[in-house]
């Protein structure tokens, strides 16, 4: 593994029955990166986390954590790693603190690092009080809580900011920056795309167990950039016609409009190319996409 | 690392309501239990109507015995008797909830990635329950040795306590956990294979129920040798023979109670702590196997 590399999968690969949950994944996450992993409900995003925490055992292929295999070496793959997985989970019959105390008991971590994390997700005053009692944005906090106890230096974070108000969501949001700036690889799953736009320096995008798009955020919304415009009568004749200039990439009816994968700076040529043809344009513009408008493209969920 | 796990079940476990409402049951039925007879030999001696009345239910070698679990040092043998039939459920459902509930609740996740080596998370759990079973036998006999203390007193029962008596108690309360270990790792073999406490509380008390039904079994050991040898590899027959030594270091004879009990049927001691320890092992196994190779998933 490279030492740039906090994770590497090869091939990995999770079947249940005749249902392949991940199938044959390739992942490359590295140092300091905060990463996004992306894709509809059942896309096996969780079940490759699970993977990368030696909770579920692949069918295939292999995962490495820190430099070593989660198989092979659970204990070193893990020693570093913070997680916090779907819904928090905790004693409910136990305080916040006590409920800290029993994983770093359990991982051999001080027991000063329990006020630490704390603090970080500000919730000292409450620690002393049973979860029972605990509002879901206060799980959340202390699910996070958990993640930092082993001063970790892989987080993987799976919905953060789930049932956090606004104002809390936008304190996770700046934690996971600071972390990130101190050196920390975060690996961040949300459904929340305006928040992986803000946070992530690069996503990956299951569809299905495949991954289906991977990639730095800005690269990835660059190849999203054209030319979106309306003509005035047949579209289909001024698609035909645009799709014969060698400078035009691709063109898709989307509505009522096209996009046209061709420079920007051409737009003035293409309006007059069409008009000339006798194929008046009612509309340009240029086309930019956002993270959540390209989900929905690659996941076909459009 | 072993002992920061053990510690970290010791917390959750010292903490938690259930364990503190089943020590309260198990303390109320043995204080029922002993009081009860009591009240029975107080009856029967005419204590409580200052020998006017005595209603006289028991043999004499009934009564006895009676008055030997209730004075020392049968008292003890009487209080480890308890540990080994309502304890052993008590200590299912305990056992039950403390592996089954790290499923249901989703903390297994947590904790697994804390602590990946899932052998030693079950060891750990499975000796911080042994030593919830050891407070709450110590419980037990502290309120058994003041029940004994005050039904002494009342009734005017002997009681000799040597130094001798006491050693004999460290060995039976050992003993008395050895009887219940087997029912403890198939109650987490049932938990792990259900992931739920429910699962867990569900097969152990199942598989107590019939093997104390099996127990009945042991007369057909009277047909021949090789019957005999057949159902003495049963556990129940094992059981009730650790259970029957364990009454007899201190004074008591459970057949005289418990009538349906041959002890020329049962197997020898080595036998039975062999034969337990093999059952140990194999429930043992199971369990952890099942752990090992299990995905885990999040809350039930």
């Amino acid at each position: 593994m490279s030492t740039k590399n906090v994770i590497e999968t090869e091939n990995l690969t999770r079947r249940y029955g005749a249902r392949l949950a991940v199938d044959g994944l390739n992942l490359r996450v590295g140092r300091g990166e905060i990463f996004g992993l992306l894709g509809p409900n059942g896309a096996g995003k969780t079940t490759t986390i699970a993977m990368l925490l030696g909770l579920v055992r692949p069918s295939a292929g292999r995962a490495l954590v820190l430099g070593h295999d989660v198989q092979a070496d659970p204990v070193a793959a893990l020693r570093r790693v913070g997680a916090m997985i779907e819904t928090p989970a905790f004693y409910p019959y136990l305080s916040g603190y006590d409920n800290l105390r029993v994983l770093a008991l359990a991982g051999g971590l001080p027991e000063v690092r329990i006020a630490a994390t704390l603090e970080a997700v500000e919730l000292t005053d409450r620690a002393r009080d049973r979860v029972r009692v605990y509002s879901q944005g206060m799980r959340q906090r202390l699910a996070i809580a958990a993640a930092l106890l082993p001063d970790p230096e892989l987080i993987i974070l799976d919905e953060p900011t789930n049932g956090l108000d606004p104002a809390g969501t936008a304190e996770i949001r700046a934690l996971i920056r600071r972390l990130a700036a101190g050196g920390r690889t975060i690996v961040l799953c949300s459904h929340i795309l305006s928040e992986v736009e803000q946070l992530c320096g690069r996503v990956a995008i299951l569809k299905a167990g495949r991954l289906v798009a991977e990639g730095a955020v800005a690269e990835l919304l660059r190849r999203e950039r054209g030319l979106r415009l309306r003509v005035e009568g047949d579209s289909s004749r001024a698609a035909a016609l645009l799709a014969a200039l060698p400078w035009v990439r691709a063109v898709e009816q989307r509505d009522a409009a096209l996009l046209v994968d061709a420079p920007v700076e051409r737009a003035a040529e293409l309006n007059a190319y069409l008009t000339h043809a006798g194929v008046p344009v009612a509309e340009i513009g240029v086309h930019t996409s956002n993270l959540e408008q390209f989900f929905l493209e690659v996941t076909g969920d459009t | 690392m072993l002992h920061n796990l053990f510690a970290a079940e010791w917390l959750k476990l010292r903490k938690r309501p259930l364990a503190w409402a089943l020590l309260a049951a198990f303390l109320g039925l043995l204080t029922l239990y002993l009081g009860l007879w009591a009240l029975v030999i107080a009856l029967q001696d005419g204590t409580l109507s200052g020998g006017r009345l005595r209603v006289e239910v028991l043999s004499a070698a009934q009564t006895a015995q009676i008055k030997r679990q209730l004075s020392f040092p049968g008292v003890f043998g009487a209080v480890l008797g308890q540990v080994n039939s309502v304890g052993g459920i008590l200590a299912v459902i305990l056992a039950a909830g403390a592996l089954g509930s790290d499923f249901g609740w989703g903390t297994l996740r947590a904790q697994l990635i804390r602590a990946p080596a899932r052998g030693r998370y079950l060891l750990a759990k499975l000796l911080a329950l042994l030593l919830a079973l050891v407070c709450g036998v110590v419980a037990g006999l502290a309120v058994g040795c003041l029940i004994a203390l005050v039904a002494g007193m009342a009734l005017g029962l002997p009681s000799s306590l040597r130094g001798g008596d006491l050693l004999a108690l460290g060995a039976g309360i050992l003993r008395s956990l050895y009887v219940i270990l087997p029912y403890v790792l198939v109650t987490f073999v049932c938990a792990a294979s259900g992931r739920s406490a429910l699962a867990g509380a569900g097969g152990g008390l199942i598989f107590l129920a019939l093997d104390v039904g099996a127990g009945s079994l042991g007369s057909l050991g009277m047909v021949s040798d090789a019957v005999r040898f057949v159902v003495n590899l049963m556990l129940q027959p094992n059981i009730n023979r650790l259970v029957v030594e364990n009454a007899a270091l201190f004074g008591l004879d459970p057949t005289v109670l418990a009538s349906g009990l041959d002890l020329a049927t049962l197997p020898s001691l080595t036998q039975a702590t062999l034969v337990v320890a093999a059952y140990c092992a194999l429930f043992g196994y199971g369990a952890w196997r099942l752990l090992a190779r299990r995905d885990i998933s999040g809350a039930g």
